[in-house]
C-alpha cells in the first residue's frame, strides 16, 4: 500500500524568497502552506489565510457570559429565594454588574485559550505530517518552507515540484501522511482519560477509607501537635507527674494582700488611712450608695428599699451601738460580714471600703446633728 | 484661502452667549461657561499629556503622530485667560462662595479649602503648571525641527516625570474644585480620576481628529494603519477606564446610601436627569465599546474619525450632566448651549488652524521620527 501525499514542501533561504515565491504558486490554485522559524510580516496577507474566528468567537462568549451571570443572579436573589440586603431591591441590577463583568472575562478568556488550543490547533492532535519530515528540522532554524497541501485530494506532484523549483526552492520534499494506524486516535485518549478518571476516584475511595477505618496516624495534625505541657498534661519531667506547678509557698497574687485581722480587738487598732477630701467623700459616696444603701438605706438607719422580700432586718447604722463603732470596726464588718451580712470584700476595693467608712461617718454625724456643728 | 466659517461662528456664538447673560441670567451663562472652560482644558490637556506620555516611556511609534497633540496642546494658550475670567463665576454658580450664605455645618467646616483667595491660587497655580509644561514640552520640540539637537528630547524625557505628577495633581484639582465643589457637601476621592479618563480621552479624540485631517491632506507620509490602529486600541481602552471608574463610584455610593453622597446622583439619574445619564452611558461606553471592537475600525479614517467624534460628544454630555444639575431638576438646552457651543467650538477653531501652521507637520528634528515611521503592527 502506498502512502498518501500530504504535501509538496520547498525550502527557501530567506524571508524575501518565500514571499516572492508564493504569488507564483498562487496562480495553479493550489492550497499554500508556510512554515517558517518567526512570524514573517506580510506572510498570511500573501497566503490570504482567512482571518482567525477566534476574536468573533471570544465576542460572542463574552456577551453570552454577561448574560449569564445576570440571569443567573436575578434568578438567585429575586426570583428563587429574595433576601434584601442593605435596604436594596432583590432585583436591583446595579449589584449585579461586577459578577456580570467577572463572568464575562471568565467566558471571554477560557474561550480564547481554550479555543485556541481546540478547534483551531486541533488538540488533542499532538503531531502534524510535517512534523515528520526532514523540513521541519531546517524549519527551526535557519530556512523557510512553502508547502503545497494535498488536501486530501489528487495531487499532481511532479507538477508541484518543479513550480517550487522554478520559484527558487532550493530543495524539495515530498512529505507524506503517515498509516493512521500511527496516530493516537481520540478513542485512546478517551481511554486514557477514563481510566485516569477511575484511578483517581479509587483511589481517593481508598484513602478515604483507608483513613476512616485505620486511624494509625492524625492524616493531618498541623499545629495540634505541640511540644508544650497543657494544663493538666501529665509529665514525665516532675516527680509527681504533672506538668503544673503549684506557686511557691507565701506566693501573693497581685492586688490580693491578705487580711491579717482575725478578732475585734484586732480591728479596733485599724486606722483609716485615707484623708478626709472632697474627693473621698464623693468615692465614699459612691460607693456606699452604689453597695450598701440597698440594705441600709441611704441615711443608713436601716430602712432598706429591697428588703422586702428579704426578709432579715439589715442593721441601723445609726443606732448608738454603731455610733459607738470605731472606724476599724466597721471596715473589719465590711470585709469579713457580720450575722447575715456577707463579706464585700471583693465588691468593695480597699480604697473604697475606707472611703465607705468616711462616708458612713458623715451620715451618721449628719443625723445626730448638734447647734455646734452650725458654722 | 481660508475657510471664514470659524470667525462667523465665533461672532454668531459671541452675540448669544453674551445675550444670554442678560436673557437666560448669569447662573446658566456661568454653567455653559464652565462646562466649554472645562472642555478646553480636556482637549489641550490631554493632548499635551499624550505628548508627554511618549517621553515618559521612551515610545517610538508615536512620534510621528507627536506633532499633531503638540498643536491640540497649544489650546491650553487661550484656556488660561479663560480660567481667569471663569473665577468671576465663583460668587454666581458656588454655593460657600455665594456671599451671604449661610452654610451648613458640612461645608462651613471646608472654609479653609473653599474659600475664594485660596481657590482663585490653585486655579492660577494649575495654569502657570500647564503654561510651563507646555513651554517646555512644546517649546522644545518646535526648536528641535531646525536645531536637530538630541539634547532636547532628553530635556523632555526628563521633565516628562515632573510633568505627569503636575498633571495628577492638576486634574485632581480641577475635578475637585470647579466640578465638585459646585455641591460641596459632596465627596468622592474618586473623582479626580474620573476626570483623569475623560481628559485623556478628549486628548485622544481630538488628536486623532487632526491625524485623520493632515493624513487626508496627505502632511503625513508614512503614517500608516499601525499609527491610527494604536490610537484606536488607546481609545478603545480609555472608554473602558472611564465606564470602569464611572460605574465604580456609582456602585459604591448606591450601596452605601449615605445621604451626603447619594444626594449627587439622585439628582443625576432620576426625574428627567435620567434621560441624560442614559444617554450618557450609550454614548459614552455602549456605542463607541461596540464600534471599536472590529480591527478594521480602528486604523479605518473616516470610521474612527466618526468614534472620536462621538467620544468627544459624549465627553462634552458628561461634563454636561455633572455641571447643569446645580441649575435645577430640567435639563436646559436651548439657544443658550448652542451659542456658546458655537463659541467655543469656533475659537477652538481658529485657534487649531493658526497653531496647524506652527513648525513641520511631524517632529522632523526628533531623532526616534525614522524608527516611528517604520513602525509595524
Amino acid at each position: 500500500m502506498t502512502e498518501r501525499v500530504f504535501s509538496i514542501v520547498g525550502l527557501f533561504d530567506s524571508p524575501q524568497a518565500l514571499l516572492a515565491a508564493v504569488p507564483r504558486l498562487k496562480l495553479e490554485a493550489w492550497h499554500l502552506e508556510a512554515y517558517t522559524p518567526y512570524p514573517v510580516r506580510g506572510l498570511d496577507a500573501a497566503l490570504e489565510q482567512r482571518r482567525s474566528p477566534l476574536a468573533g468567537m471570544v465576542l460572542v462568549m463574552g456577551i453570552l457570559g454577561t448574560f449569564t451571570a445576570w440571569l443567573f443572579q436575578w434568578w438567585m436573589n429575586s426570583v428563587d429565594y429574595p433576601i434584601v440586603v442593605g435596604g436594596k431591591d432583590p432585583s436591583s441590577w446595579q449589584a449585579y454588574v461586577p459578577i456580570m463583568f467577572e463572568v464575562a472575562v471568565l467566558f471571554a478568556t477560557f474561550t480564547a485559550g481554550l479555543g485556541m488550543l481546540f478547534l483551531l490547533n486541533k488538540l488533542p492532535a499532538f503531531w502534524h505530517p510535517f512534523l515528520l519530515s526532514r523540513s521541519a528540522a531546517k524549519v527551526t532554524c535557519d530556512k523557510f518552507a512553502l508547502a503545497v497541501e494535498a488536501n486530501d485530494q489528487a495531487l499532481d506532484v511532479v507538477a508541484a515540484e518543479s513550480a517550487l523549483r522554478e520559484a527558487g526552492a532550493v530543495s524539495v520534499e515530498i512529505v507524506y501522511e503517515p498509516a493512521p494506524a500511527k496516530r493516537a486516535s481520540p478513542n485512546l485518549l478517551l481511554g486514557l482519560a477514563a481510566v485516569l478518571a477511575i484511578g483517581c476516584s479509587l483511589a481517593g475511595y481508598a484513602v478515604y477509607w483507608g483513613i476512616k477505618l485505620f486511624p494509625v496516624l492524625p492524616p493531618m495534625s498541623h499545629m495540634l501537635v505541640q511540644p508544650r505541657a497543657d494544663a493538666f498534661d501529665s509529665s514525665g519531667f516532675f516527680k509527681d507527674g504533672r506538668a503544673m506547678r503549684s506557686p511557691v509557698p507565701g506566693t501573693i497574687a497581685r492586688g490580693q494582700l491578705p487580711y491579717p485581722v482575725k478578732t475585734h480587738e484586732q480591728a479596733e487598732r485599724l486606722r483609716n488611712p485615707l484623708p478626709r477630701t472632697h474627693a473621698v467623700m464623693l468615692a465614699g459616696r459612691s460607693a456606699y450608695n452604689n453597695v450598701c444603701s440597698v440594705c441600709h438605706g441611704p441615711l443608713a438607719d436601716g430602712t432598706p428599699t429591697l428588703t422586702e422580700a428579704y426578709g432579715a432586718k439589715p442593721a441601723n447604722l445609726q443606732s448608738g451601738k454603731f455610733l459607738k463603732y470605731s472606724d476599724g470596726r466597721i471596715y473589719d464588718t465590711i470585709v469579713r460580714g457580720m450575722n447575715a451580712m456577707p463579706s464585700y470584700a471583693s465588691p468593695l476595693t480597699e480604697h473604697q471600703r475606707w472611703a465607705v467608712v468616711h462616708y458612713l461617718r458623715a451620715v451618721q454625724r449628719a443625723q445626730h446633728a448638734k447647734d455646734s456643728d452650725l458654722p | 484661502m481660508k475657510s471664514p466659517a470659524p470667525a462667523i461662528l465665533t461672532a454668531i456664538g459671541f452675540l448669544g452667549a453674551a445675550a444670554a447673560y442678560w436673557l437666560a441670567g448669569p447662573e446658566r451663562f456661568w454653567a455653559n461657561y464652565l462646562v466649554w472652560m472645562l472642555m478646553l482644558i480636556s482637549a489641550g490637556l490631554g493632548a499635551l499629556f499624550i505628548a508627554a506620555l511618549e517621553h515618559l516611556v521612551a515610545a517610538r511609534w508615536s512620534v510621528p503622530l507627536r506633532r499633531a497633540a503638540e498643536r491640540a496642546a497649544g489650546l491650553l494658550v487661550p484656556a488660561a485667560p479663560i480660567v481667569l475670567i471663569g473665577l468671576f463665576s465663583l460668587p454666581v454658580l458656588y454655593p460657600w462662595a455665594r456671599p451671604g450664605a449661610i452654610l451648613p455645618p458640612a461645608v462651613a467646616a471646608k472654609a479653609v479649602w473653599l474659600n475664594v483667595p485660596f481657590f482663585s491660587a490653585r486655579a492660577v497655580a494649575c495654569v502657570l503648571l500647564w503654561l510651563l509644561s507646555w513651554r517646555v514640552l512644546v517649546g522644545g520640540s518646535m526648536l528641535q525641527d531646525s536645531s536637530k539637537d538630541p539634547a532636547l528630547t532628553i530635556r523632555a524625557r526628563r521633565y516628562a516625570p515632573f510633568f505627569m505628577a503636575a498633571f495628577a495633581l492638576s486634574v485632581t484639582l480641577v475635578a475637585f474644585d470647579w466640578i465638585s465643589s459646585l455641591e460641596p457637601e459632596w465627596y468622592s476621592d474618586v473623582f479626580g480620576v474620573y476626570l483623569f479618563a475623560g481628559v485623556f480621552l478628549a486628548g485622544l479624540c481630538v488628536v486623532s481628529l487632526a491625524v485623520i485631517h493632515m493624513m487626508e491632506a496627505g502632511r503625513l507620509p508614512g503614517v500608516k494603519f499601525d499609527h491610527l490602529y494604536n490610537l484606536g486600541g488607546f481609545l478603545f481602552a480609555w472608554i473602558v477606564f472611564w465606564s470602569y471608574i464611572a460605574f465604580a463610584q456609582y456602585l459604591l455610593m448606591w450601596y452605601a446610601n449615605l445621604p451626603e453622597e447619594v444626594f449627587w446622583y439622585r439628582q443625576r439619574v432620576n426625574g428627567a436627569w435620567r434621560a441624560v445619564a442614559l444617554a450618557l452611558a450609550l454614548l459614552h461606553f455602549v456605542i463607541p465599546f461596540f464600534a471599536l471592537i472590529p480591527k478594521d475600525v480602528k486604523g479605518d479614517l473616516s470610521r474612527l474619525r466618526r468614534a472620536a467624534l462621538l467620544v468627544l460628544l459624549a465627553h462634552f454630555l458628561d461634563l454636561y450632566w455633572l455641571v447643569f444639575p446645580v441649575l435645577g431638576a430640567r435639563p436646559l438646552f436651548s439657544w443658550p448651549e448652542l451659542s456658546f457651543a458655537l463659541l467655543f467650538i469656533g475659537l477652538s477653531s481658529l485657534w487649531v488652524r493658526r497653531s496647524m501652521g506652527q513648525g513641520a507637520d511631524m517632529p522632523i528634528g526628533d531623532p526616534f521620527l525614522e524608527e516611528g515611521l517604520a513602525f509595524r503592527l
